[in-house]
């Protein structure tokens, strides 16, 4: 497999503290199809960037929302899927 | 063809002759699909990079120069690199009994090679974003873009020529999308196979037309039929997004055990179920969905340990062929499907039936069409 491309960790201090919903999901295994996971809950202001143009990635933790058995209380959520309340 | 209900802004937009996409992990399939007037959009997610490029110049090559579309799937939330080994350290024991016991109960062998996590669905955000720069570099026609969202690469996407196409299921992630925009939304409703949203179609796609201006919307979801195609047309969409319809195609790659499945199958033989890897879905019933809910099975985990605990099952099963485990998703309009056909007779069959339905509408006796 190739080397990882070069992530950039940062941190946005406009997103930290913040409550957002993020309208995640992920290929779903074996099917060929996709599956929706909802999260809410408060942004840390740490990120992650991928690649150029760079990707974004926001942690969120302190879920009040999460996907039935999901185990954790953090999740990476995609920039462009997270939704705040003035949205 | 002046006045021809099919012909929409989406035929001028890609010089196609009718509004049909197809999506689909079979390459055939898409050049079949594009051959005979429509448009096939490659299910790329499941490909290593290097294999995705291979896939797209082979697409390129069968085509003769008509664009065509590759479909990735922006997981919108995952984790970062690695962590296979980590995760499955973390699955309980309760849980690896009863896969164990499953295997013993039905003498499926030992998976002869170490369960391809990738092929099966695995990804985090390096993986994707890889991916993402395959089908940069290809200049892919069409970038029809899953779950997550396009927007961070449309302007990069744009420069090459690429057209982006937005998937959603909620008019939420609609509005983002066409604010940012993209050149096409996809409205999925919750009659499809993948499980985008609790929206249905019929609801859905109104909603997001109406907001959507000139920018053209594809109606997903349950579309299996040419009326379906002339329903989509009359909610507004520019065309429909089709899965499950070519699964059982006879250009399709899928094992003929999948297809026989398929083509038996009624909307009643799908059920909406998380043990497949943890994320609720309409798949085909199998052995696999009724152990798992049968009284003694334990609850699925969540995404991904659940594919994880499944994965060299799956991989001994598709090996093995396994037939009552072998399973695939599928959309509500599963029941439709009644056969193997040729592509190019399938999409015929949609235009020939949508046709008739809207002559139908402006004659004076209704034409009766399907089954």
């Amino acid at each position: 497999m190739d080397a990882p491309i070069p992530a950039v960790a940062g941190f946005d201090p406009d997103a930290a503290g913040k409550r957002a919903e993020c309208d995640g999901g992920a290929p779903v295994a074996g099917t060929g199809m996709a599956a929706r996971q909802e999260f809410t809950g408060l942004l840390t202001g740490q990120y992650v960037d991928h690649g150029d143009p760079p990707w974004r990635w926001y942690l969120m933790t302190g879920l009040s929302r999460k996907p039935a058995g999901y185990p954790w209380d953090a999740v990476w959520c995609e920039s462009g899927n997270l939704f705040f309340d003035d949205d | 063809m002046p006045g021809d209900p099919l012909h929409t802004k989406l035929c001028d937009m890609l010089g196609i002759q009718y509004p049909v996409f197809a999506f689909t992990p079979s390459r055939e399939v898409v050049a079949a699909v594009i051959n005979a007037g429509a448009f096939a959009v490659l299910a790329g997610t499941w490909h290593e990079p290097d294999e995705l490029a291979t896939q797209i110049k082979w697409i390129r090559a069968q085509v003769g120069g008509k664009p065509f579309g590759v479909d990735l799937l922006f997981p919108a939330s995952a984790p970062p690199a690695g962590g296979i080994e980590e995760l499955m350290a973390d699955i309980p024991e309760e849980h690896r009994r009863f896969v164990q016991g499953i295997k013993e109960r039905h003498n499926i062998p030992d998976a002869k090679s170490a369960p391809e996590h990738y092929s099966l669905g695995w990804i985090n955000q390096d993986r994707a974003r890889r991916q993402l720069d395959v089908a940069l570099e290809e200049r892919v026609p069409v970038l029809a873009v899953g779950l997550g969202s396009p927007n961070f690469i449309l302007e990069a996407a744009h420069e090459r020529s690429i057209k982006v196409f937005g998937l959603v299921g909620k008019p939420r992630q609609a509005k983002r999308e066409l604010e940012a925009g993209v050149d096409a939304i996809i409205a999925q409703g919750s009659d499809a196979a993948g499980h985008t949203g609790n929206i249905g179609t019929f609801s859905i796609v109104p909603e997001v037309v109406s907001i959507a201006g000139d920018v053209p919307v594809l109606a997903a979801g349950g579309v299996t039929t040419g009326r379906h195609l002339a329903a989509a047309l009359c909610l507004g969409a520019a065309g429909v997004w089709t899965g499950t319809l070519w699964l059982a195609s006879e250009e399709s790659d899928k094992d003929p055990i999948i297809k026989k499945k398929l083509i038996q199958a009624d909307a009643d033989d799908t059920v909406h179920s998380r043990c497949v890897s943890g994320f609720s879905m309409r798949i085909l019933k199998s052995q696999w969905t009724e152990e798992w809910e049968s009284p003694e099975a334990p609850e699925p985990l969540s995404a991904p340990y659940q594919l994880l605990l499944g994965a060299e099952v799956h991989q001994s099963v598709n090996e093995n062929r396994i037939e009552p485990f072998m399973f695939e998703a599928a959309g509500q309009g599963v029941g439709f499907v009644k056969e193997s056909k040729p592509v190019a007779e399938i999409v015929a069959g949609l235009v020939d039936e949508a046709r008739a339905v809207f002559d139908g509408l402006t004659s004076e006796s209704p034409v009766r069409t399907g089954g």
